[in-house]
């Protein structure tokens, strides 16, 4: 399969379940006193929605996973930078027009998916399409469009408990912002440790096992989230 | 690019064990672990002889041992006049609350902690209505309770009642000779709250 193909296949899924919404039971949600507080908010709070946009990413092992096999095989910096600026940017998209559209897909599909998403980058990674499948998946393209999946997550998860429309436009950015700041503060530690493993020889003996290990904790993100989808929708 | 750097390049078979493996390990955990304790399903039994099932229940019931009361109160105020009126709540326990004013009031609700220094107080709700239902759980040990100040021009009275678990309900206000002194009911001082 192509991965032009994947991408329409992932979107008419997508597009598909949209609207459906489950019972709000997540592997990542916000929590008691936050979630609270955005049900409360009614006006423009850019510091409460910067600190969440940074606490959901940094505390979403989901996305983090991700990023840990997108940056996994990247040496030079320049790469990382262009990698996560394409990841960034799909997710931005989603997660703004998605907020402001309204569009809010089954959290529990929208989950699997980057559940699946992080099995991908980990096959990838074991050169699984090259070597099984004799297919070269555009590396940029997949980030990107993973990227866009990853926002309407976030875009369906803070729409939950956004209730007011006053100032959403000035809290989302705020969200988003955050997001960002707590992607930069997860990839500079991972970047730092990555950099320093890759030096040593384990790296080369565990790289294999560890995108394998990165496929294990995919597949069951996705796991759980199909599950939930079959017992609460 | 991210193609890659694994000293040799694995075989496909190798690539097909591992990714099976992977997958085989994640559903072992998740039907053996994740989905008891989560979901409270059981599919391989696991759940319940590693005794995980009962993470999964949530416990809606949470019995009291204290004295289940009931208070109503009828405070009228004139014009600019304020009244408190305040319970001792330990951490944890609940009572249900509503009441009704026949005029306009401004009112806060503020609870002070056990040890806190005198006059210290959180406010946790604090607005211009006439009616109020709901349900106060106590953060913390202490006084809490409501202070209501009549900001129109009519003499008003305000209906309350709550019913829960608390062992004192006191009434509160500026009197011409100062403020009552307060004691709860092992007869200790109650601190003032402004």
């Amino acid at each position: 399969m192509t991965l032009a193909r994947l991408v329409v296949f992932c979107v008419l899924i997508t597009a598909g379940l949209t609207g459906l919404n489950g019972e709000q039971v997540h592997a990542h949600p916000m929590e008691g006193t936050n979630a609270g507080f955005v049900q409360s908010v009614d006006g423009p709070a850019p510091g409460p929605f910067l600190y969440l946009g940074a606490k959901h990413m940094v505390t979403g092992y989901d996305h983090l996973l991700f990023l840990l096999g997108v940056i996994f095989f990247l040496y030079r910096l320049k790469d990382v930078v262009l990698y996560v600026s394409l990841f960034t940017l799909g997710h931005s998209l989603t997660l703004l027009i998605g907020v402001l559209s309204g569009i809010s897909v089954n959290p529990y599909i929208i989950d699997a998916i980057i559940g699946l998403s992080v099995v991908y980058k980990g096959f990838e990674n074991i050169r699984g399409f090259e070597r099984l499948f004799r297919v070269k998946p555009n590396t940029r393209v997949a980030v990107l469009v993973f990227g866009l999946f990853h926002g309407l997550g976030l875009a369906t998860k803070l729409q939950e408990f956004m209730v007011s429309e006053n100032g959403l436009v000035a809290n989302i950015i705020s969200f988003n912002v955050g997001v960002e700041i707590g992607q930069i503060l997860a990839l500079v530690g991972a970047v730092i440790l990555l950099g320093y493993w890759r030096s040593r020889p384990s790296f080369a003996s565990y790289s294999f096992a560890t995108n394998t290990a990165l496929m294990i904790g995919g597949f069951l993100l996705a796991g759980i989230q199909i599950v939930g989808f079959v017992l609460f929708t | 690019m991210s193609a890659n750097d694994l000293p040799s390049a694995p075989s496909p078979f190798k690539i097909l064990v591992a990714s099976l493996l992977a997958l085989l390990t994640a559903a072992l955990l998740l039907f053996g672990a994740i989905l008891p304790a989560e979901y409270g399903v059981d599919p391989l039994g696991t759940g319940r002889v590693l005794g995980l099932l009962a993470l999964g229940q949530a416990q809606p019931i949470a019995t009291e041992d204290m004295e289940y009361r009931v208070d109503q109160a009828e405070l009228s105020l004139y014009p600019t006049e304020w009244v408190e009126y305040f319970y001792r709540l330990e951490e944890g326990s609940s009572m249900v609350f509503t009441w009704d004013a026949t005029g306009p009031v401004t009112y806060n609700f503020h609870a002070s902690p056990d040890g806190a220094p005198a006059g210290y107080a959180e406010s946790f709700d604090a607005q211009d209505l006439s009616t109020g239902h709901g349900t106060y759980i106590a953060p913390f040990s202490g006084i809490h309770g409501w202070y209501w100040e009549n900001v129109g021009t009519e003499e008003i009275t305000i209906t309350l009642t709550t019913a829960g678990f608390y062992s004192s309900a006191e009434e509160g206000r500026a009197r011409a000779a100062g403020y009552k002194d307060l004691t709860d009911i092992r007869g200790n001082p109650v601190p003032s709250i402004p």
